[in-house]
């Protein structure tokens, strides 16, 4: 059932990141929560959609270019670290997060391979809407386009739980195998979030992005530092 | 298909408000059937069918004017409703009688590529990230709630441009162009970049004293040191995903020998 429920989420992402509406429903900081609720640990997505986002703050559809589906791999990383923490009999900790990412995240690559792919199945539907014009079918002409919404459904709905699917069987055995690696991946997961942080405020191009970036890094650690010291 | 000559008699055609409705909520499926061959082409013609239904009652003037608006078509997904509002301005002055058929294709071969560089300037690459990266320090620190209201800010805003823009171009027509100006998307997109790094920085700032909290000072300098030489690296030009793995390893293996060390002293 956890699966249908991630195929589902995982699916309407893919339509509204690119064929409907693009209000943001679909970015990491909105789906990994609400796929974490979906099946059952919204502090779990909760846990990894502030890393996600910021790493994948980059990750826009200019022109033709194609960015990595990040949809599909926060979907896939969510729904594997929510179900590996099942299997485990546990919420989502940083250490299954980073390992759900590490085994997971790679499915955002093939997410844009796919990509590809539908834009070339698109095109087909493009001739089938010239070809029913040329036929006088004007009603089915206008429709053709809501049917390219298909594809990316129905892609995103098998791989991402897929790829949960390989997660959640990996990340308790490795867990089980070496207990006391939880520490070192707890770190881990800081080491991966800092990074997130550096990726973001690189996607941003702007020419004042480093100085702005390391300033309020370097401004807000110390305000937190003595803020904490005071506590 | 030539335009019909112009008559005094012949009231102007106008497209009524509700199929003005029913074209801007087609316009936000405008990138459902992307293909390389004509782009946004389909989803341009399925956004503006309801119009042309009520501008050409005769089917055979409502095909042409379909298969005008079934070639290539590419722009930012939100600037385009200004190009569907100008392009049902045009197709209304045709209808009417006062403007050749070709009208509508010009509007749009003129404007779908600079808006299209002003919308990926503005929206893709300065508002979206810099509400992203609001949302995950607002996460961060105040909760789900925190995404919620930076959720429906954005749309808000999204929707305001969008809808704003549909109908600044179905009334201006031509003179849309004035109006984009006037609103210096260029100049806020400059500033907004510059904001979003400082969001990220914040952010980086929590996760490093959360890591300090979490598991102890070497975590916390891991988590800067991540960021810091990340950044950096990043910058150089090397790519996300094996960075991502490098940073995540390489904090993982120091933590390690660095807990073995301290078990054996």
């Amino acid at each position: 059932m956890g699966y249908l429920v991630l195929g589902l989420v995982a699916g309407l992402a893919a339509v509204e990141r690119k064929g409907f509406l693009q209000g943001m429903l679909s970015r990491p900081i909105a789906l990994a929560p609400l796929a974490g609720w979906a099946l059952g640990d919204a502090a779990g997505g909760l846990l990894l959609a502030p890393p996600l986002e910021l790493f994948w703050l980059g990750a826009v559809n200019l022109g033709a270019a194609l960015p990595v589906h990040e949809a599909l791999g926060t979907a896939a990383i969510t729904g594997g670290a929510v179900l590996a923490g099942r299997a485990l009999g546990v919420p989502v900790s940083p250490e299954i997060a980073v390992l759900a990412v590490l085994v997971a995240a790679p499915v955002a690559l093939l997410g844009r391979k796919a990509d590809r792919l539908v834009e070339g199945w698109n095109e087909r539907i493009a001739l089938h809407a010239e070809a029913a014009l040329a036929g006088h079918h004007v009603r089915e002409a206008v429709r053709c386009n809501l049917y390219g919404l298909a594809a990316p459904f129905a892609i995103a709905a098998v791989l991402a739980p897929l790829a949960a699917a390989v997660a959640a069987a990996v990340i308790p055995l490795l867990l089980r195998a070496a207990p006391g690696a939880a520490g070192p991946l707890r770190v881990g997961f800081f080491a991966l979030a800092g990074l997130a942080c550096a990726a973001g405020a690189k996607a941003l191009r702007a020419r004042a992005a480093p100085r702005w970036f390391f300033a309020t890094f370097a401004g807000c650690a110390v305000a937190l530092l003595v803020l904490g010291r005071l506590r | 298909m030539s335009a019909p000559a112009p008559s005094a008699a012949t009231a102007p055609a106008k497209v009524p408000r509700r199929s003005l409705a029913r074209v801007f909520w087609r316009s936000l499926f405008l990138q459902a059937s992307w293909n390389r061959r004509g782009m946004q082409n389909l989803g341009f013609a399925y956004a503006i069918d309801p119009a042309l239904r009520a501008l050409y009652a005769e089917p055979a003037r409502r095909e042409e004017a379909l298969r005008r608006h079934l070639g290539f078509f590419n722009s930012h997904p939100y600037m385009a409703a200004a190009i569907v509002g100008g392009a049902i301005h045009h197709e209304e002055r045709v209808a009417s009688g006062v403007e050749p058929a070709r009208g509508p294709l010009t509007y749009k071969q003129t404007l779908q590529g600079p808006l299209a560089a002003i919308g990926d300037g503005f929206f893709w690459t300065a508002l979206r990230p810099f509400f992203g990266a609001l949302a995950a320090l607002g996460a961060l620190l105040f909760g789900a709630a925190a995404i919620v209201v930076v959720l429906v800010a954005y749309n808000a805003v999204h929707f305001v441009f969008r809808a704003g823009l549909f109908l600044a171009g179905y009334r201006q027509g031509d003179r849309l162009v004035a109006t984009i100006a006037r609103l210096s998307l260029p100049v806020a997109a400059d500033r907004l970049r510059a904001a979003g790094a400082g969001l990220c920085g914040a952010a980086a700032a929590v996760f490093l004293f959360r890591a300090g909290a979490a598991s102890g000072p070497v975590a916390a300098a891991l988590a800067a040191l991540a960021a810091g030489a990340g950044y950096v690296a990043l910058a150089r030009g090397a790519r996300l995903l094996p960075t991502a793995y490098v940073a995540t390893l390489v904090g993982v293996g120091a933590a390690f020998l660095l807990g073995h060390l301290h078990g054996s002293s």
